[in-house]
């Protein structure tokens, strides 16, 4: 649809000119003025639908002064000495100006309906995202709204077990707030391209505890296998970043398993870096589901949340220059793996054993 | 303002908390909490108005927003430090990572990140009032936390009944999260005090030697009990 420069189009149009009045001249001659003519009427459509407006009403004027000048008695010259000629040109000009406008309306009608396309297209993705926003943001600020004036109305005479279930679902529906705020946040750094990585070598067991350490709650109740090797070398990343990456998998892992399905979590060693892999034994991906659940708000169920978690994961690990799959295990259940790229070999110096003096020693532990 | 008169017959009975928040809602929230749970409180609305409460009153913890509109939540850290030992302990949103680390290194005890639970800001403020009652405790011979004992004087640590066999840089740094129980220990406050000024960058040297210990003390060194990461500032060795 994007249409070269108008400089370039008129070019052109001097060259099919010229070209087809070679042809006219060499193959058909000034006896054929009629296919002459059409040549030329060609020329224009072709220069109109490649080159538009301007160098098609250029190359209508062209050809009709070049078929004046080669074509028409005398020839070699401007001049018309009979009244049929004035009117092929006439015509000729007429004919060509109609085309080289309707080419031109053509193409503009075309150029937008796909500009209307892909307005409609935008239009409807930003609906569905903010409708799908707005609802995953209001259902629990609904129910807390509600479990807190339901506490607030019922004062005391509300049964103790029943106070405590509002509490409960209040302080949940805040938490659960709280992490759709925080993918939002992520989503639209990671998206405007502003994620600044502070890598650092780290260990992938300490950022593995981290993650586990903040979902306790949500874990509670299921088995969960950790298989990290104690030889595992440290390895650049962003900790905090990868961490989430971690918080996201596993409960993408919590949201898909009934409660009290075991998960895994596993490190290991990767031709450079490490594999990082949590896997449940739950019901799996759907066949051919497997690359779709890292796009945007894809989502297995309304339930399931917001359909960002693993669109971030996918974010921050292709940032540092890795890569994440998701696949079924052999014995059922999902895994999800991520790699991240180990650094240069060498890079994690043996440390030095302290050789402080007691002095310093002691003074630094009074500090 | 001021919940009670800081007279020391008041004083012996319940701390004084100085509360330092900008933000209305969560002032009056954590105002009523902290009441609740036993704590005289005095309120802050700013850093200024911090610095001249703390003068006048002398309190003994300080919860600190991070985010305040006039001077920075590290500055009247520093400018607390210069004269108060009062534990510190500093509030904070999740993306003030670095703001946190500046803060530990100029002085702060602890941290927690919003939103948090009550409980775990009470269990954390307790923590830090039991520390401050037994200051000479930090001096004694031996010191136990959960299966850990150490023996300061022989320079031994034991995990239950078994002697724990440390290298040299491993009981230092051991003794200093000891020294420190309860306290968050930056990256760098770690590197300084055990490789020395010039390896204030290396956190790498901490984590490799933090996994040797790991292994030694926990039972699951994937799930720490006592030497928690954290994430992003450093660590802690948990008393509770």
């Amino acid at each position: 649809v994007r249409r070269p420069p108008t400089v370039t189009g008129v070019l052109a149009a001097l060259v099919v000119v010229a070209v087809e009045s070679a042809i006219a001249w060499f193959f058909l001659g000034s006896e054929r003025t009629t296919d002459v003519v059409m040549l030329y009427l060609l020329g224009v459509v072709i220069v109109a639908m490649r080159f538009g407006h301007v160098p098609s009403l250029l190359a209508a004027l062209l050809g009709t002064a070049s078929f004046d000048f080669f074509f028409t008695t005398p020839y070699f010259s401007f001049a018309i000495d009979n009244a049929h000629s004035v009117f092929t040109c006439a015509i000729l000009l007429f004919v060509a100006f109609v085309i080289s406008n309707l080419t031109e309306r053509n193409r503009r009608h075309a150029l937008e309906a796909s500009r209307a396309e892909i307005e409609v297209g935008h239009e409807r993705l930003r609906n569905a995202l903010l409708s799908s926003v707005s609802h995953d943001l209001r259902t629990p600020l609904a129910v807390v709204k509600g479990a807190a004036t339901a506490l607030l109305e019922g004062g005391d005479d509300l049964p103790a077990a029943r106070r405590r279930e509002y509490l409960t679902t209040i302080s949940d529906e805040a938490s659960r707030l709280n992490r759709l705020v925080r993918n939002l946040l992520d989503m639209t750094t990671l998206e405007a391209g502003t994620l600044r990585l502070r890598k650092e070598l780290q260990s992938i067991e300490e950022v593995i505890g981290v993650a586990l350490d903040r979902l306790e709650d949500r874990l509670a109740g299921r088995p969960v296998h950790l298989k990290v090797p104690p030889d595992l070398a440290l390895v650049p990343m962003d900790a905090t970043l990868i961490e989430q990456v971690l918080v996201n998998l596993l409960e993408n892992a919590t949201k898909h398993t009934p409660s009290g399905t075991a998960i895994t979590v596993a490190a290991r060693a990767a031709s450079s870096g490490v594999e990082v892999e949590v896997a449940d034994d739950g019901p799996g991906v759907p066949e051919g589901e497997e690359e779709r659940v890292f796009d945007k708000f894809h989502r297995a169920s309304l339930a399931a949340g917001i359909g960002l978690g693993l669109t971030i994961c996918r974010g921050i690990v292709t940032a540092h220059g890795g890569a994440i799959r998701c696949a079924n295990r052999p014995g059922g259940g999902a895994s999800f793996a991520f790699t991240l790229p180990g650094g240069e070999p060498g890079s994690v110096r043996v440390l030095p054993e302290v050789d402080l003096s007691e002095a310093d020693y002691e003074s630094a532990l009074n500090r | 303002m001021v919940a009670s008169p800081s007279s020391p017959a008041a004083k012996a009975t319940s701390p004084l908390v100085l509360l330092v928040e900008d933000e209305p809602p969560m002032r009056r929230f954590l105002e009523s909490t902290l009441a609740d749970h036993g704590f005289r409180v005095i309120v802050a609305e700013d850093g200024q108005r911090a610095l001249s409460l703390a003068a006048t009153h002398n309190p003994d913890l300080v919860v600190l927003d991070l985010g305040l509109p006039d001077l920075g939540g590290i500055e009247v850290t520093t400018r607390l430090r210069e004269w108060s030992q009062a534990p510190i302990l500093v509030v904070s949103a999740r993306d003030q990572q670095a703001d946190k680390v500046a803060a530990l290194d100029a002085g702060a005890n602890d941290f927690v990140t919003k939103p948090f639970a009550v409980g775990e800001l009470m269990a954390r403020l307790r923590v830090w009032v039991r520390q401050a009652s037994r200051v000479d405790a930090a001096g004694a011979p031996v010191r136990c936390i959960g299966d850990l004992r150490f023996d300061f004087a022989r320079r031994l640590v034991f995990l239950g009944d078994d002697e724990l066999r440390l290298t040299r840089t491993e009981y230092r740094l051991l003794a200093l999260f000891v020294a420190n129980a309860g306290k968050v220990l930056s990256h760098r406050q770690i590197l300084e005090s055990i490789w020395g000024p010039r390896h204030t960058e290396d956190a790498q040297y901490v984590r490799v030697y933090m996994g040797h210990l790991r292994r030694k003390i926990e039972k699951d060194p994937a799930r720490p009990r006592y030497l928690v990461t954290e994430a992003g500032i450093g660590y802690r060795l948990r008393t509770e």
